[in-house]
């Protein structure tokens, strides 16, 4: 047992709990009602999954051929920062733009309080 | 062993595209087709790099960045798309 | 602080020219043996020791870490149940925190925390609409996560 077996090992096992997180968390996009509960599992696994199988490419690289790729660690960070941005970013408009939560849905305390901010907006776009 | 373990992986990341693919075609409202392209471009990241791995070169270690890159500037542009109907605002209109 | 960090890179860099050896290690002994310094001669510079500061970022980052593994696992189970029964919904929270890169950081890591997504934010009143997956089942434990994260975030930023 040299050190590429054990190398090769550990990397492998990296890169299929990514897959294998990724895979779980695109079936959720088939079985969860609303496109909020389905941002859950677009944000969180995916990104943990992405993350797996980056940390996994690094780990091979640089054991194996020395290479400390700093593209590589940029593109970790970059993942990091942008996907809750993302998810944010598309369950905000999704809200905005009228698309209803699922009938399973308990609580509702946004949809009151966005009228009274629109109606805000509105009155100081008009006066500005 | 270890490149059919890397078979394998590729083999479900494609599946998990496929799956993104039928929400993206299904979905029943716009911002569900943009999440379900999001989340595909994490799918593809995901495949360049055990790409990278199999074919033991790291010519193709750019392509991640980029891909990253432009999966969320597409989800930032069509967001803004949806919710307010223009991608780049004008300071003149309002 | 800006003074404390110029003043340890200075050190090591004349470490670095003292033994004439321009390499990454010597510097980086230096820059140790710098920060020695600054740490015994505390108490003459204006503000905290900067060590300090990494210290807390570095707290920050591995709590962070565990609770984007932790609603990972969260996440996957709940996808994975038989039967699906979550009654996700939507509900208010207040922030104690002020400037925008304050809350940036914080909604930035309560979308990765357990069952929690960030809806909308009114930054003047301090309040945050999130989405959760089960509001009953993780409303508790969402409030105790936003408590530790602020905590953390002032310990870094002020």
């Amino acid at each position: 047992m040299n050190v590429s077996a054990i190398i090769e090992i550990i990397v492998a096992v990296m890169v299929l709990a990514g897959t294998v997180l990724s895979l779980l968390s695109s079936l959720g996009f088939i079985r969860l009602p609303d496109i909020y509960t389905r941002s859950h599992a677009a944000t969180k696994s995916v990104t943990l999954g992405i993350l797996f199988i980056l940390l996994g490419t690094f780990i091979y690289f640089w054991f194996m051929h020395g290479l400390i790729s700093i593209r590589l660690l940029l593109g970790i960070l970059f993942v990091f920062l942008t996907a809750p941005v993302a998810g944010h970013l598309v369950i905000r408009s999704a809200y905005r733009s009228g698309v209803k939560l699922s009938d399973t849905s308990v609580k509702d305390e946004l949809r009151d309080d966005l009228k009274k901010m629109k109606q805000l907006e509105q009155y100081h776009s008009k006066e500005g | 062993m270890f490149n059919y373990l890397m078979l394998l992986s590729m083999f479900l990341l494609s599946v998990s595209i496929v799956i993104s693919l039928y929400r993206v075609i299904r979905g029943p409202s716009m911002p569900d087709r943009v999440l379900a392209l999001d989340s595909l471009g994490y799918s593809v990241i995901g495949i360049v790099a055990v790409l990278c791995i199999m074919m033991d070169s790291h010519a193709y270690l750019e392509t991640i960045l980029l891909i990253g890159i432009l999966a969320f500037l597409s989800t930032i542009a069509l967001c803004k798309f949806i919710e307010r109907g223009v991608v780049i605002e004008r300071e003149r209109d309002h | 602080m800006t003074l404390q960090i110029l003043l340890n890179l200075v050190i090591g860099m004349v470490w670095m020219l003292l033994h004439d050896e321009w390499n990454m290690l010597t510097f980086t002994i230096g820059y140790l043996i710098g920060m020695i310094f600054i740490f015994a001669l505390r108490r003459f510079f204006p503000g905290r020791f900067y060590g300090i500061k990494i210290w807390s970022i570095i707290k920050l980052l591995l709590l962070f870490n565990i609770e984007l593994v932790k609603s990972s696992l969260v996440v996957i189970g709940q996808i994975t149940r038989p039967k699906l029964n979550i009654q996700p919904g939507i509900f208010k929270l207040e922030t104690k925190l002020k400037s925008d890169w304050e809350i940036i950081m914080l909604t930035n890591m309560l979308a990765l925390t357990p069952g929690s997504a960030v809806l909308e934010i009114a930054p003047k009143e301090g309040i945050m609409y999130i989405h959760a997956m089960d509001v009953a089942e993780f409303k508790q434990s969402i409030v105790r996560t936003k408590d530790l994260f602020e905590e953390a975030i002032i310990e870094v930023m002020r």
